[in-house]
């Protein structure tokens, strides 16, 4: 369902939700209830309040990585620097937050401007080089990855201090994590469906020429897609190390992959254009909730990699048989 | 011809010759200031615990009047052996190889072998037989640790172990060694297994999800890297159940040995990671004298605990 360019200047446009996106969602609500309906049956651990803030908790960081990369998957980009992003910003973040220091907003906000400027970078490399961003992300994984282990000379930056690992504690209840997801993603939900820019972004992954000619700056709505994507995922990073209570420098290996998995099982479109920031929560609940299940239901590890493949490659199956 | 398109290819070339002029200091041909070489390649220079085998083979080899051609394998076994054969075309006076794999890597140990050179394995092992090894045993770290936990216990109670990586040769082993000690103690109840990769991150998440499903039976955790423990703790800690479960783990990282120190983390097994780099360059170094030496050394493990911890402190 590839949206159509709005003319720029057009100064009311109409809410892109509508009970469309809702149904397509359908097949991945489904997919989600049956499991949690098994889980709730098999282990009765699965449906206690405790647990269902644990899954919250544990799918927070991967939540907002999946957040951030949804807007460049709008685009019709992709974006595989995530992991590496995290543990450089996780370690720039622990680098600044030794206790005495620094105020605790010094090693966050640097860690999200450390985000934002790989972002940028990817969408420089990817806009104005032109180069494909499959091939721009990897290397900015490569890059990032390396300068983690510059920053941190291989060893993982402890001694944080306790304001900064407050982040990854809870209030009232509530984890701090999962507080921070809901904000990305309703500020990002919020954004995407109401703004002029968050319509360009899809605009401009449904058809790249049409959005050029309706006179969208495309490269300017791609460039801020991988900013804002390499800002939460600094985000993220420095979520990852107030949780762990360390900047580790290996951390994050092949998060990008869950987040993206998390996207597409959402129902956004790895060629762009479709999708929202919804689907991606769901899709992050959905691979969550069959972690923690599997780890209630003590599966053995070899069997836990085979369901996990198979139940999300499902899961998308599903949702797109429901879409035809 | 547009600027950016002669530009770029220079800019690249320029970056390249950069990154090969710096690698060019540290590993010329063999002997051109009289000094022997030693090629080493290892592992994978982004674990702390290879880092701190690197540092103390560097300080070996500068005592011993030796220079060190290091190369980084980054775990890829196929990476291990083109550098094991650069050092052979090199000429080098003798290896040191760190094993990315116990199989894969061992053509790296048959071609030295064959060209004669002297190669020392160091840490871990490989197929092929080197002309000695360096490292410790395993089992041994898993054996201390689950003893500990089964002393602590009075032999009877209910244990999660968190693996490392299936598969690895520290996972088998650190594994068998526990299993031995639980076969010994048969009220030991090992409530559930699983890896968690050798990761803190999905450590935490794994306690949590155990504290979900076994809550209060949970004992003690063995957690067979200290990555891994110091995952536990936090997720227990949040908990708020430090004070009835018991936490292991292994390698006695820097972090883990802060942690015993401060009575959180109830013990970790220290893996003598500067004594098997000096053993191992010291190893070289007398077979290249033509010195007598042992084909195999075995540095100790040791169990840490917040009785002897302040010795293993920097």
């Amino acid at each position: 369902m590839p949206c159509p360019p709005e003319a720029p200047g057009g100064r009311r446009l109409p809410p892109l939700r509508s009970v469309g996106p809702l149904l397509q969602r359908f097949g991945i609500v489904i997919g989600l209830g049956a499991i949690c309906t098994v889980l709730a049956v098999m282990t009765p651990n699965f449906a206690t309040p405790a647990n269902l803030i644990n899954v919250a908790r544990q799918i927070s960081i991967n939540g907002i990585l999946a957040v951030g990369v949804t807007y460049v998957l709008l685009t019709g980009g992709v974006d595989l620097s995530l992991g590496s992003v995290v543990a450089l910003t996780g370690v720039v973040a622990a680098t600044f937050a030794h206790p005495g220091d620094y105020p605790v907003v010094v090693p966050i906000l640097l860690g999200i401007l450390a985000g934002a400027a790989c972002g940028a970078a990817n969408g420089v490399v990817v806009t104005w080089g032109k180069v494909a961003p499959f091939i721009a992300t990897l290397g900015m994984m490569t890059i990032a990855r390396g300068l983690a282990l510059l920053v941190s000379g291989g060893r993982p930056v402890s001694n944080m201090s306790p304001q900064m690992t407050r982040l990854g504690g809870e209030l009232a209840g509530i984890p701090i994590p999962v507080l921070i997801l809901g904000a990305v993603a309703a500020g990002s939900w919020l954004f995407l469906t109401n703004t002029r820019l968050g319509r360009y972004i899809y605009a401009v992954g449904g058809n790249e020429n049409a959005a050029r000619a309706a006179g969208i700056s495309v490269h300017r709505v791609k460039m801020f897609a991988y900013t804002v994507c390499g800002a939460l995922a600094g985000l993220a990073g420095i979520v990852l190390a107030a949780r762990i209570t360390t900047g580790q420098p290996n951390a994050g290996v092949a998060y990008e992959l869950d987040a993206i998995a998390a996207v597409v099982i959402g129902g956004t479109s790895l060629s762009g254009g479709v999708g929202g920031v919804g689907g991606t929560l769901l899709g992050a609940l959905l691979m969550g909730v069959i972690n923690n299940g599997l780890d209630l239901l003590n599966v053995s590890s070899y069997y836990q990699q085979i369901v996990k493949g198979c139940i999300i490659v499902g899961a998308v199956w599903l949702d797109r048989r429901n879409k035809l | 011809m547009n600027t950016t398109q002669t530009f770029l290819p220079l800019a690249l070339a320029a970056l390249l010759v950069c990154g090969c002029g710096r690698q060019e200091g540290d590993g010329r041909g063999a002997g051109d200031d009289g000094r022997p070489v030693v090629g080493v390649s290892l592992l994978n220079l982004s674990s702390e615990f290879i880092v701190m085998i690197d540092r103390a083979m560097r300080e070996r080899a500068e005592e011993l009047g030796v220079r060190l051609i290091v190369n980084d394998a980054q775990r890829n076994a196929e990476r291990q052996i083109q550098q094991a054969e650069s050092f052979i075309a090199q000429k080098v006076d003798a290896i040191v190889l760190n094993p990315c794999e116990v199989e894969a890597s061992s053509p790296a140990v048959e071609r030295a072998v064959a060209a004669g050179i002297p190669i020392v394995n160091v840490n871990s092992e490989t197929k092929a037989v080197p002309t000695a090894f360096v490292g410790s045993r395993d089992e041994e770290s898993g054996r201390l640790a689950m003893e500990y936990i089964a002393q602590r216990l009075g032999g009877a109670g209910g244990i999660v172990m968190m693996q490392g990586y299936m598969g690895q040769a520290a996972q088998i082993r650190r594994e068998a060694g526990a299993r031995e000690v639980l076969a010994k103690f048969p009220k030991l109840n090992l409530l559930a297994e699983q890896t968690a990769e050798w990761d803190r991150a999905k450590a935490m998440t794994l306690m949590e999800n155990w504290l979900q499903s076994h809550g209060e039976k949970i004992q003690a955790v063995f957690a067979q890297n200290d990555e891994m423990a110091m995952g536990a703790l936090l997720a227990i800690e949040r908990a708020n159940l430090q004070d009835k479960i018991i936490v292991v783990g292994v390698d006695a990282i820097a972090d883990a040995l802060q942690a015993v120190q401060a009575g959180r983390l109830d013990a970790t097994v220290f893996q003598d990671a500067s004594g098997q780099g000096r053993t191992a360059i010291e190893t070289a170094v007398s077979i290249l004298r033509g010195e007598p030496y042992e084909k195999e050394v075995f540095i100790p493990f040791q169990l840490i605990t917040r009785d002897n911890v302040d010795e293993f402190m920097e």
